[in-house]
């Protein structure tokens, strides 16, 4: 925990602190976690070239996915699923992998393999972030990579067409976010009042698909209807993000008023013990307490008295 | 035997199977409600004892126990090409009428249109989570299941090559059988298991395994009295897993420190399987 923690991550636009949804995961876990980590953004450098972005660097080792670095953060301690009981942390795994089937291949789509999305959008972003001969490789790189898990997970063999399945993964698409409407219902986080790793992970899938702008966007409107959820992406912008990837300040603010909170807790805890010991001790039959009174009032009843006493 | 009216040719055992690409799987759409569930429909799978693979056992075991649930009478028949008779590539597919579904999901949604579902009880917020606990089982047990027989050097060349490729004569056994490991491997590369090691799958499953015993914790079944699809899916993946022989015991030994799934197992086989008198499960 000493050691200085260092992600390397793609940048931020559109009011977000990272574009990518992984890097997006991890950020919003540490938030929630209270990890301390050093933001290192990879744009302008030759970094992305190595495709597994996100990466936690420690003194020691090198963690490269969100799981592993998830898993990594929880072994030092840094876990933000401590509230949870065991059936929730079940659940959370299940609804993991739902986002991970049914809705990650239609996110891939609307970012990468849609033809209007991907040339006016996306790789115009990733191709001004990316310095000189790598931009021209490396967002054909990752398009074809997002067409070939999108294939190879939901395609019909052997006739892998992208036409034939773009129907399908959008249907499921929404269906997964109508599914994680009805989970949200009204409550602030999926379990109660402090945010999880489900938390992260929902904001991380969700928050690009909800900001960034796009010229085809059909399933950004699914999700526009469905207000908890955009509320959710809101709330956690607004309190874990409000200065930005590199300010720690907000998520410090929570911690310092989290406890604040306690102490003002236990402070009233303790006056509340020491009123009911007074209560206690007055109420029971001694006869020292009630002297006291009388002997306040004496004083001046005894100079008068003696006064009274020495005048005739 | 009716011919089936797809492209892929029915083979009889003995005659060397036609190469056919599968037919592509048009959506249903109205006529399907109005016919009645037929006495003859087929539920078609591999070879039992010498070709069909951990992964395709169980999910032809899935469908099996899901209409075994929902009452409705399937005759299981063993072809050494099923595979390339489903519309999707994938088995199980069942014949039912003039249709041909394959997949447990397709099928649930193809047998609720006739009028039979085991969801139907559940409210919304229940339905979202049936639905994400089959897609983990389907992320992490069906992905485990496929890394085990094709990605795992031992296991691939002692047991699922000789299997895969048992119907056919030389050479083809072998082309075969490297094409669809080329395949799986491909797809575990694409989303991100290529670099995991036995040791880290192994560890995915037992994870996946603690999910669902928690889960299901005392109960008969996931929600509560009645089984749903969801009971049908683990079922097929956890009764094959048990009773298959690997070369090692590990994977069957992580399902079996949870004593709460082996009871569940055994209760649907019991229940559904035994007393129903349709017996024999491989």
């Amino acid at each position: 925990m000493a050691a200085p923690l260092e992600l390397s991550c793609w940048g931020g636009g559109w009011g977000l602190p990272s574009v990518h949804s992984e890097s997006l995961v991890v950020m919003a876990y540490a938030k929630f976690s209270g990890a301390p980590l050093k933001i290192n953004v990879i744009d302008h450098t030759w970094r992305g070239s190595r495709g597994d972005v996100p990466v936690l660097t420690t003194e020691d080792s090198v963690v490269s996915q969100p799981a592993k670095i998830l898993n990594f953060l929880r072994k030092q301690k840094y876990n933000a699923d401590c509230e949870l009981s065991a059936k929730q942390g079940a659940d959370t795994l299940a609804y993991i992998a739902l986002l991970e089937e049914k809705l990650l291949p239609a996110v891939l789509h609307t970012f990468w393999v849609e033809n209007d999305n991907y040339f006016t959008v996306t790789k115009p972003w990733f191709a001004s972030r990316i310095p000189f001969p790598l931009s021209l490789i490396l967002p054909g790189r990752m398009s074809r990579g997002a067409l070939n898990r999108i294939l190879l997970t939901r395609g019909e063999p052997p006739l892998y067409h992208i036409r034939e399945v773009e129907a399908q993964i959008y249907r499921d698409a929404k269906e997964c976010l109508n599914l994680l409407s009805h989970r949200l219902g009204t409550s602030q986080f999926f379990f109660g009042d402090t945010p999880s790793t489900l938390d992260a992970y929902v904001f991380g899938f969700l928050a690009p698909l909800y900001k960034v702008r796009f010229p085809k966007v059909h399933l950004q409107e699914h999700l526009k209807q469905l207000s908890n959820l955009c509320r959710l992406c809101d709330d956690i912008l607004n309190s874990y993000f409000r200065h930005g990837p590199a300010g720690t300040s907000p998520a410090g603010q929570e911690m310092i008023d989290a406890n604040l909170r306690k102490l003002t807790q236990l402070v009233n805890k303790e006056s509340n013990l020491i009123e009911k010991m007074d209560d206690n001790l007055r109420q029971s039959p001694q006869l020292l307490p009630r002297k006291l009174p009388t002997l306040k009032l004496t004083p001046a009843e005894e100079e008068s008295n003696s006064l009274q006493r020495l005048s005739p | 035997m009716r011919k089936l009216r797809t492209r892929g040719k029915v083979t009889q055992p003995g005659q060397s199977p036609v190469h056919a690409p599968p037919r592509r799987f048009v959506p249903l759409l109205g006529g399907v409600a109005t016919e009645p569930w037929p006495e003859n429909a087929t539920l078609y799978q591999q070879l039992r004892g010498e070709q069909i693979l951990l992964s395709d056992n169980a999910a032809s075991l899935a469908v099996q126990a899901f209409l075994q649930m929902c009452n409705l009478p399937i005759k299981v028949v063993c072809m050494a090409n099923a595979e390339y008779m489903s519309p999707s590539g994938k088995v199980p597919f069942i014949h039912v009428g003039n249709q041909v579904v394959s997949e447990l999901g397709p099928i649930v949604q193809f047998v609720k249109a006739k009028g039979h579902s085991l969801s139907d009880g559940l409210d919304e917020v229940q339905k979202a989570e049936m639905k994400a606990y089959m897609e983990l089982v389907n992320n992490m047990l069906l992905t485990a299941e496929l890394y085990l027989q094709w990605c795992d050097e031992a296991t691939a060349g002692e047991i699922t090559h000789a299997r895969y490729g048992s119907p056919y004569p030389w050479p083809l056994n072998h082309i075969l059988a490297y094409q669809k490991q080329w395949e799986v491997k491909r797809k575990m590369k694409a989303i991100g298991w290529g670099t995991k090691t036995l040791d880290q799958v192994l560890e995915d499953v037992d994870q996946c395994c603690q999910a669902l015993s928690q889960r299901l914790g005392t109960q008969p079944y996931f929600f509560n009295k009645q089984p749903t699809e969801l009971d049908a899916l683990v079922f097929g993946h956890l009764y094959t897993i048990l009773t298959t022989q690997l070369t090692s015991d590990e994977l069957s030994e992580k399902v079996k420190n949870y004593s709460n799934l082996l009871a569940f197992c055994r209760r649907i086989e019991q229940h559904y399987f035994e007393d129903r008198g349709k017996g024999r499960l491989s």
